[in-house]
């Protein structure tokens, strides 16, 4: 006498009798089951805001290095004069290369637009494409510093390329990595603000002396910190003159 | 930083297993992979990262212990494991709701002192 043979699913075969309902129901299972997991997971995500590339720039103004390469505009097709603007590298790479002896001079910048609310930026072409001396020095323009006090803050440090619309999400946790990597590549810190100063809730860091700030700030990219520094308006971009000692992470 | 730098350091150590690995050992415990050089760059960077079993591998099959039976699956632990992962998993979830930092709980910014 032989065994009976237990119904076995072959997905190319007839389906066997016995199991017909077994494999409906888990179908069934399966498709729900994913629809409310996708949902769930969907809704429970943090809005990547409108940061994103906008095309092709290119802008003249007065370049300042410190803390982080940023642009003054004086002139440009798609800035409006006055604009402050945050340079970028290619890849996960700052500015400070391409800026190198160029502090304080008439430039030429050219690259793609990155655009977040209140927080303009540029990657630049690579080289002197990107970013050069001006022929003509005379163009000169006032740039404001004005000091809008002490302040502390709640947020997050993040990269300010994938922070301006280069990644989505260039926020959170899971950004937690490419942040750490793009600042190590010289990409410049921002701080996101919970609430606004003076109108911009993206405050681009330095150390208290008004200098670059990288390594303090590494071990704290993407997760919720408190801060307390000095705040500054340059042109109109915010600078958060930090005092890293007093940085703690939010339980 | 320190945990940046024992990853150099590994991958370092990976880098010099790597050189000796794919110039002079590869070719003693693989007959298939004599004078087959080609191919051999493209395992570089799996050297760096799994030379700990690299070099496991390499002692093991170079004393020809090499036992066929490692390949027959552990399916006599598979049940352990699955019921292990059902209870894990969501168990990890739901730790990561809980304990992960809630951003409507920031306080907004507080001026501490004016500009002079």
């Amino acid at each position: 006498m032989t065994k009976p043979v237990e119904p076995f699913f072959v997905g190319w075969g007839k389906v066997p009798k016995a199991l017909r309902h077994f494999l409906a129901s888990f179908a069934a299972v399966l498709i729900v089951g994913f629809v409310v997991i996708s949902y769930a997971t969907s809704s429970t995500q943090t809005d990547t805001g409108s940061g994103a590339f906008m095309g092709q720039v290119q802008a003249t103004g007065i370049l300042q290095n410190n803390p982080y390469p940023i642009l003054h505009v004086i002139e440009s097709p798609q800035f409006a004069p006055g604009d402050t603007i945050l340079l970028s590298g290619n890849g996960k790479r700052g500015a400070f290369e391409q800026a190198e002896g160029l502090d304080g001079q008439v430039v030429e910048a050219a690259g793609i637009r990155l655009d977040r609310g209140s927080l303009k930026g540029m990657q630049l072409r690579n080289g002197r494409r990107g970013l050069k001396a001006a022929e003509d020095q005379a163009q000169s323009l006032e740039v404001d510093v004005e000091q809008l006090g002490r302040w502390s803050v709640q947020g997050e440090i993040c990269d300010g390329k994938c922070l301006n619309g280069a990644m989505r999400p260039g926020t959170g946790l899971a950004h937690r990595a490419c942040a750490s990597l793009c600042l190590l590549g010289g990409v410049a810190p921002v701080f996101v603000s919970a609430g606004e100063i003076d109108g911009s809730e993206f405050l681009l860091m330095s150390g208290p002396e008004g200098r670059a700030i990288t390594d303090a700030v590494l071990d704290y990219t993407a997760i919720f910190v408190e801060v307390e520094g000095d705040v500054e308006r340059h042109g109109d971009m915010l600078v958060f003159k930090i005092a890293p000692e007093t940085i703690k992470v939010i339980k | 930083m320190s945990l940046l730098m024992l990853g150099m350091i590994y991958l370092y150590i990976g880098a010099a297993i790597a050189v000796v690995f794919l110039l002079f050992g590869l070719g003693r415990i693989d007959e298939n992979a004599q004078d087959a050089w080609i191919f051999r760059p493209l395992l570089i960077p799996g050297v760096l990262l799994i030379w700990p079993l690299v070099l496991w591998r390499w002692w093991v099959l170079h004393k020809g212990e090499e036992k066929l039976d490692r390949h027959r699956m552990p399916r006599i632990r598979q049940e352990r494991v699955q019921l292990t992962f059902i209870i894990v998993i969501p168990v990890i979830l739901v730790t990561a709701l809980v304990v992960r930092q809630d951003p409507t709980a920031l306080e907004p910014p507080v001026l501490i002192e004016a500009p002079q």
